[in-house]
């Protein structure tokens, strides 16, 4: 069979037979769990405080014994021991690649170091996805993608170079001319967060440009958003596109995508399960919750060398589905519905983190502000914009002007560069709060 | 290193496996020496990682390949 024909990135393992799938994951989880106690510092204390060695991991229930790892201890770990803090397992320098995502809180990011084997390893993960949603090396695929600091398509770009692809870089180019490049080369594939997806749809159409007729793309593959696993935004986008609109779902702290919906597209993604144990916990109790209820998402990665990551809880929320539900021959499970929100209070803003509480502790940095606003909205049905609204203290009024620039930088500089558009509010404008304050409102469209 | 002899779920390797093993023991092996010039170590490096990722994702080894 040439080996374009075959529907998996990897037929041997993507189709095991469930039990051969756990038995591997159990193999991976002893080595990794031994390799973190032997070279992290973070976890080795964390293991030591549940009375938990390598060695009970014996069964894959065992896993339970694990205590969950939080991105507060990740961040407390990195801000004891500034940069990366004590859970990298390599000496820095041995790292190739640096990445950050906005922190949870105030201004310092969350930082992941990736060695050569890593690097190399995140670029598989989409490779599992690309081929398995069709993607094949005679595709011309277009990355609509800044190439800055977040990791966002940084690994599906180094995929498709592996995968044999024309690949197209954009980092530097506007909305139209990345229309007008797609038109121009013929692109087949195209890779976006979803509301940018729509919004080069709309671009196009303002340009004269009918990309269903004048382009040539069959695959639309979205990331960064729940919002790529929501049927009537899929459709929007196919609508526009004209072809085939299929999501994948990763996070920084994994450095590539856990699940990629496949050709068949069974109504969610599947999990890439020989490289990922995905447990779904009840939020609060931790206990495990059944197929088809929704809980939290837990992860354990075997791929990232230089820093373990090991029941990670995600605060992403899931319902999985047995396999079953695809027929496409793999036996990873299925996440029904994608990522489906969060339990905490974290918003994605054109792909970007924004934790409240973060935008709160810049905004009171700045003593001149008495009361503030956060408010999320969508400008043409597409465009997220964020915008924080402040009443400056009564006799602060003339520091606006310097404030203004001020403000709109240092939020930007804690959010990867993301834009805010900061107003200013009249005297006694924004609601005041004697118990649990509401500075947020999202008045998105929620499908 | 897992016995050579078998992937991680028992299995016999296949001479195709057993080449891909090799080729990466190899390369790995070429990646730790530190008396060649530095085409030759980078070049052996970067392939080292590709072949680390065929044998580890068709559950052939177990292992952090251990090379900056
Ligand atoms: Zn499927």
């Amino acid at each position: 069979m040439p080996v374009t024909d075959s529907p998996f990135w990897n037929p041997k393992t993507e189709t095991l037979p469930r039990e051969q799938l756990q038995a591997l994951q159990l193999v991976k989880l002893q080595h990794l769990v031994r390799r973190a106690w032997d070279t992290s510092p973070f976890h080795r204390r964390l293991y030591e405080k549940a009375s938990v060695t390598p060695d009970q991991i014996k069964t894959f229930d065992d896993i339970h014994r694990l205590p969950f790892m939080t991105r507060e201890d990740w961040m407390e770990c990195q801000a004891q021991k500034p940069l990366f803090g004590d859970m990298i397992t390599r000496p820095e320098s041995e790292a190739i690649r640096y990445h950050l995502t906005s922190g949870t809180s105030g201004r310092q990011p969350l930082r992941v170091l990736d060695g050569r084997k890593d690097w190399s390893w995140i670029a598989d993960m989409w490779c599992y996805g690309f081929w398995g949603f069709g993607i094949r090396p005679t595709d011309k695929v277009f990355f609509a993608f800044s190439y800055g600091s977040f990791i966002g398509f940084w690994g599906a770009h180094y995929a498709c170079e592996k995968m044999g692809t024309l690949t197209l870089a954009s980092g530097n180019m506007s909305t139209e001319q990345r229309v007008k490049q797609i038109v121009e080369m013929g692109v087949t594939v195209v890779c976006a967060t979803p509301t940018y997806a729509l919004r080069m749809g709309q671009t196009a159409e303002k340009m004269g440009i009918d990309l269903k007729k004048d382009g040539k793309v069959r695959r639309i593959i979205v990331s960064g958003e729940p919002a790529g696993s929501i049927p009537a935004v899929k459709q929007m986008i196919e609508d526009m596109w004209g072809g085939k609109c299929g999501d994948t779902a990763g996070m920084t702290e994994i450095g590539t995508i856990m699940i990629f919906e496949c050709d068949h597209q069974p109504g969610g993604p599947h999990i890439i399960e020989d490289h990922f144990i995905e447990e779904v916990l009840d939020p609060d109790s931790g206990e495990p919750m059944a197929y088809g209820e929704r809980g939290e998402r837990v992860v354990t990665s075997f791929g990232r060398g230089f820093m373990p990551l090991i029941r990670y809880k995600t605060k992403d929320l899931v319902c999985k589905v047995p396999y079953t539900t695809c027929d496409c021959g793999r036996t990873g499970d299925i996440y029904e519905g994608g990522i489906l929100g969060r339990v905490d209070d974290m918003k994605l803003v054109r792909g970007t983190n924004v934790y409240p509480r973060a935008v709160e502790a810049v905004v009171r940095e700045h003593s001149e502000i008495e009361e503030f606003q956060i408010i999320l909205s969508r400008r043409d049905d597409v465009q997220d914009e964020i915008t924080v609204k402040v009443e400056l203290k009564p006799d602060q009024a003339d520091q606006w002007t310097r404030l203004e620039g001020q403000l709109q930088k240092d939020l930007a500089e804690a959010h990867e560069g993301l834009r805010f558009n900061v107003e200013l509010a009249a005297q006694d404008e924004l609601p005041r709060f004697e118990l649990k304050a509401k500075r947020l409102q999202d008045l998105r469209p929620q499908y | 290193m897992t016995n050579e002899a078998t992937d991680l779920l028992g299995n016999a390797l296949s001479a195709d496996e057993r080449e891909l093993v090799d080729i990466y023991t190899r390369l790995k092996a070429l990646s730790g020496r530190d008396d060649l010039p530095p085409v030759a170590t980078a070049n052996a490096k970067q392939a080292m990682v590709l072949m680390w990722n065929a044998c580890n994702d068709l559950a052939l080894i177990c292992e952090e390949p251990g090379c900056d």
